[in-house]
């Protein structure tokens, strides 16, 4: 959530050096020139967190406490269980409110987690929310270390480095710049249909992008919806006709993002339009293992190379790009090189393509007579029993929705055909959500024999002899009949195919995404912020995060769109004001700043003074701190990592090893 | 009393983590919004758990920022320990009366100092710590509560009159009323919850007659750095228990209980315990016994496969009877379904039923809106709009609808923002267009 517009003018403090000009756009307080800017005022409140156990198990709190009370510039060291909590909070306040305490540090979690919490804190007692600073004594001591002593020396250490560094701590305001509201919604499945018609709700103008040339993604590829067994193709049309012709929604099909980059409120991207999705099928067979099965490539893509480029701008990107479903090697229980064997998306397929007429199912011209459904194929998988693609990685994921779609296939297949024997070859069975027992129970009561795999011992199958009853043999160890190895003929084999991440190296590279351990996108925080990527005005919807069903597709992206309404809301965004700033009068105009910079437009030389002079737009500047290191004249800092306070910060580190020696 | 706008933009039932994130997610897009809680504090079940899966962040360090950002926006008004009567359409807005109910305690004077906490000498079982410890009868209900304000158990209190002594702001009030209000909105989210499965609904697992058979929150009470003894002892002894059991699915999956669905969160709070107790008792052995391991959501299955890799046990099969032997040890019969089918006793030193998750409340009294057969808010178009009621202006966020975990609570619960927005603007275009007409 952003505190920006509360975020009062920095409020000077005593030290007449220290008082900033007025906040205003793409505007920095002025670089102070005082050395050591704590000389006067009040002074630092260090406040020690225990984060329950979580710091106070290993760190000796109130031995950092004591240490932290008799540093240079500290007037108050308190403690408390949950620094974050509001009692905890309200301790701080009171001691600003009471003029004990002008800037403060927090010796807690990381600053990840908190440093927006403190700095509203901050905004509360009417201080400049920049005065704080963050030790972070839990991640990076107490949870990675288990000797008491030494964890208590380093917690010491990390807060004596913190006063150092808040010595030199000076009211900083962040860089205001227009935001446009508008979105890029990348993806037109389920995710990116709903973000846009929710966005254009809240008012913002929205830009969908599809790479395929009609909408609705995987599930416009469906037969039936779990768990009501709703027709997809309906679904589909409903959520495409609320945002149809609207034209606050422009809608680039047959497209796909070139290039996209930029910042919060101000992103640029290259839509290339009428292109064929070629160029990603073949990213898609390259990373694929080679003996994949022909029918899973996306070789329906049109062969369009019409190459229209459009340039939009947004200010916020939603990657609602979803997923890939898992595509089975030849050797996974004979996918793509025994006949009968097929996907769970493509048997939905064969059953809506039956006429209703159709009394019995076939597969090459022979009846069928029973069907085998596999679960968790490509998902689940264990080192040492399954082998991960060349280059890649196994799916040790659980994909979520691949029971429950089964289960629904299971009794849409029996009320269409009375006759058939189904099994089902499962390890858990996961129907978790509304309505999904119940199809587990109506299942079982459609008499769907359910046979229990190891995840370690997954079923055999093989073709069957010329004369069996059967086309293919299934072996399984089944754990609902004790251990015993059964052989189960069937006719068709459905494999419960799970969900890989989709490839959007791309977007990723673009925008300089994370993503986790199982390759799909990674959010700030599952609880915090479960919708947004750690850079900014970048949000997630639907199953490019990890699998999801389409409830929780559309759930997440109605998130988004409230997350954008409250980042674009006001027509601006905020910016860290970590940034370059440059001492005019000392720059010298040498230059080296500008070859340094990595950023396009960040630096610039211009004519100044009647002479050349660095400087810096704020709103593209990174703050990385390569122009600092170069300058011949120490003519440029970073605000608020200034180079003041990496000195104060390095003597705090060596002040702590003479006391120790 | 806190001040109180007569009319807001939405009006919020329940202030745990569902409404509270509704409520931000609203209130940051400059909706005045108002949050009615009928416990004296804010926070829900969240804030009474020790950590969360499957990142093991202290549920603390998530809840109490956001339960601080809710009570400080100038855009948010928390209405705590207070009831809702009803809530009726009234053309195009919501009319509700909510009571404030009495604390006791004048909440203009209360300072939270907590000195008559400290001079009170009536003690009650202290809700919060799963009944293990004591609360005061005059009490904050605990460190991180919000509002920071005394209250007044009116049952148990016994009128000595030490507290008033004490008060440095003279706040007691033995003679406070309840107070009604009424508060008109646009727009109603209904953050209810959830509350556990009854313990004692199986009366062959003795959830209320064996005191080592104990529910999962009270093991997360046991489990939390502020718990009701500061370490995980059996309840009946006070011993340090060397053999732990899970029961799944001990409230859910199971029609006789007139619960038949899955309760979805019960196999990931089992594990993340186990896990948190391999690190507080490390010596001691830990078995779940269960149906199907339901590991779905991102990282579960991964934190499954940790869990048996530390050696937690996990054992398919169903448990049938838990009896306590005289040390008050307990034996369970169980039917293995891994092995050859066999019924063994086995024995454990302390047992959690794996609870699950029933309605908290069933606002379909109050609010005009439809409840499924399993007893939560009916979602008559789940797919597409899962935190919509189907009637109009009237939302729906997290447990409300139906047992979910935490991660899908909150991404719901910003969906119910975002649906509630949505509707409020959209009013305002049709008055735009409606007045412009009329010009």
């Amino acid at each position: 959530m952003s505190e920006s517009d509360k975020l009062p003018t920095p409020t000077p403090i005593s030290t007449p050096s220290l008082t900033p000009k007025k906040a205003v756009s793409v505007q920095k307080p002025p670089l102070a020139a005082a050395k050591n800017d704590k000389t006067s005022g009040p002074g630092i409140g260090v406040y020690v967190c225990h984060c329950g156990g979580n710091i106070a198990d290993v760190v000796d709190v109130k031995g950092v406490v004591d240490q932290a009370s008799g540093l240079e510039g500290v007037a108050i060291a308190r403690e408390n269980s949950f620094m974050c909590s509001d009692p905890g909070q309200s301790m701080i306040l009171e001691d600003i409110r009471a003029g004990r305490v002008d800037r403060v540090v927090i010796a807690a979690c990381s600053p990840s987690l908190h440093e927006t919490t403190f700095r509203s804190l901050l905004v509360r007692a009417d201080v400049n929310p920049f005065l704080v600073e963050q030790a972070n004594i839990r991640e990076q001591c107490s949870w990675v270390h288990h000797n008491h002593e030494e964890a208590t020396a380093k917690a010491a250490t990390l807060v004596r480095m913190a006063v150092g560094k808040a010595r030199h701590l000076k009211p900083l305001s962040p860089v205001r710049v227009d935001a446009a509201k508008r979105a890029l919604v990348i993806g037109g499945g389920v995710a990116g249909l709903r973000a846009a018609r929710d966005l254009v709700g809240l008012g913002i103008d929205v830009d969908l992008v599809e790479r395929e040339a009609d909408l609705g993604g995987f599930v416009s590829g469906l037969d039936r919806l779990y768990p009501d067994g709703e027709v997809a193709g309906d679904f589909v049309e409903r959520l495409v006709s609320d945002i149809e012709g609207d034209p606050r929604v422009t809608i680039h099909r047959s497209a796909e993002v070139r290039r996209v980059g930029g910042y919060i409120g101000n992103f640029t991207a290259t839509i290339a339009s009428g292109a064929s999705s070629a160029d990603q099928s073949a990213d898609q067979s390259a990373d694929q293992s080679a003996d994949q099965s022909a029918d899973q490539s996306a070789d329906s893509t049109s062969a369009s190379t019409s190459n229209v480029e459009v340039e939009v701008e947004a200010g916020v990107v939603v990657v609602a790009t979803g997923f890939r479903p898992y595509a089975p090697t030849r050797r996974e229980f004979g996918c793509g090189r025994l006949p009968g064997v097929v996907t769970l998306p493509d048997f939905g397929r064969m059953l809506a393509d039956l006429p209703d007429t159709a009394s019995s199912l076939e597969v090459d011209g022979r009846p069928v007579r029973s069907v085998g459904f596999i679960h968790c194929v490509g998902s689940r998988q264990l080192e040492g029993v399954h082998k991960p693609p060349k280059g890649g990685t196994l799916n040790k994921h659980c994909s979520r929705v691949c029971c429950t779609a089964t289960l629904q296939t299971a009794t849409q297949l029996r009320d269409r055909f009375a006759d058939v024997a189904i099994h089902d070859f499962y390890q858990d069975i996961r129907a978790y959500g509304r309505g999904h027992e119940e199809l587990y129970e109506q299942a079982s009561r459609a008499d769907v024999i359910f046979h229990r795999y190891a995840g370690d011992t997954p079923p055999k199958v093989r073709k069957a002899p010329e004369d069996d009853e059967n086309g293919l043999l299934v072996n399984v160890v089944d754990g609902l009949t004790w251990g015993e190895e059964l052989e189960i003929g069937v006719d068709l084999l459905v494999l419960s195919v799970g969900m890989t991440p989709g490839d959007i190296g791309t977007i990723i590279d673009n925008l300089k995404l994370a993503t986790s351990a199982d390759g799909f996108l990674q959010e700030v925080h599952p609880k915090l912020r479960p919708v947004e990527m750690a850079v900014n005005g970048v949000l997630l919807a639907g199953a490019c995060q990890g699998p999801k069903d389409i409830l929780e597709s559309c759930a997440s992206a109605s998130a988004v769109a409230v997350k954008a309404a409250v980042l674009l809301g006001k027509g601006y965004v905020e910016l860290e004001p970590y940034v370059a700033e440059v001492d005019s009068a000392r720059c010298t105009g040498a230059g080296q700043c500008q070859e340094a910079c990595p950023v396009e437009g960040a630096l610039e030389l211009v004519e100044e003074g009647g002479g050349r002079r660095a400087k810096v737009n704020p709103a593209i500047c990174t703050g990385c701190g390569c122009c600092v290191a170069v300058c011949p004249s120490g003519a440029i800092n970073v605000a608020g990592w200034t180079l003041d306070q990496f000195a104060s910060m390095v003597e705090a580190i060596t002040e702590g090893e003479e006391v120790a020696s | 009393m806190p001040q109180i706008p007569a009319t807001v933009d939405t009006l919020i039932i329940g202030a745990g983590i569902a409404g509270l994130q509704s409520a931000l997610d609203l209130a940051e897009q400059g909706y005045k919004v108002a949050v009615v809680e009928r416990l004296p504090t804010i926070g829900g079940a969240m804030i009474g758990l020790s950590k969360v899966f499957p990142t093991l962040d202290c549920a603390s360090c998530i809840t109490t920022p956001k339960m601080a950002a809710a009570a400080h926006h100038p855009n948010i008004t928390l209405l705590t320990y207070a009831e809702l009567e009803s809530v009726e359409r009234e053309g195009e807005v919501f009319r509700a009366q909510v009571v404030q109910k009495p604390r006791f305690v004048d909440e203009d004077l209360c300072i939270g100092c907590r000195l008559c906490e400290y001079a009170c000498d009536t003690e009650i079982p202290d809700p919060y710590q799963g009944g293990y410890s004591a609360l005061r009868a005059i009490h904050i209900p605990f460190g991180n509560a919000i509002p920071q304000l005394a209250l007044i158990d009116e049952e148990r209190c016994i009128l000595c009159g030490k507290c008033v002594n004490v008060c440095p702001t003279d706040a007691i009030d033995f003679t406070q009323k309840p107070v009604g209000l009424e508060l008109e909105a646009r727009t109603v989210i209904v953050a209810t919850g959830w509350k556990l499965t009854p313990i004692d609904a199986k009366p062959q697992y003795g959830g209320d007659q064996i005191a080592n058979v104990i529910s999962p929150l009270q093991m997360e009470r046991l489990l939390a750095p502020h718990g009701p003894y500061g370490r995980v002892l059996r309840p009946a002894d006070g011993r340090v228990p060397d053999s732990i059991a899970y029961v799944q699915c001990a409230g859910s999956r199971d029609a006789t209980l007139g619960v038949s669905y899955c309760s979805r969160v019960c196999c990931m709070y089992a594990i993340k315990q186990a896990m948190l107790l391999s690190g507080a008792v490390p010596m001691a052995d830990i078995t779940i016994y269960y149906m199907d391991i339901r590991a779905f959501g991102k990282g579960y299955e991964e934190f499954y496969r940790t869990a048996e890799a530390m050696g937690v046990q996990f054992i398919k099969g169903k448990v049938a009877r838990i009896s306590e032997q005289d040390n008050r040890d307990l034996t369970l019969r169980v039917e293995r379904i891994d092995e050859l089918g066999q019924v063994e006793e086995r024995h454990h030193d302390l047992v959690v039923l794996s609870l699950g998750m029933l309605p908290a409340y069933d606002p379909s009294r109050l609010v005009p809106l439809e409840i499924a057969s399993d007893g939560f808010v009916a979602t008559p178009r789940a797919k597409e709009a899962p935190c919509h009621t189907g009637v109009e202006g009237i939302f729906v966020a997290g447990t409300a609808t139906g047992p979910k975990d935490i991660v899908d609570t909150i991404v719901e619960a910003g969906g119910a923002a975002s649906e509630a927005a949505r509707y409020m603007r959209s009013q305002d275009q049709v008055a735009v267009a409606a007045g412009s007409e009329a010009q």
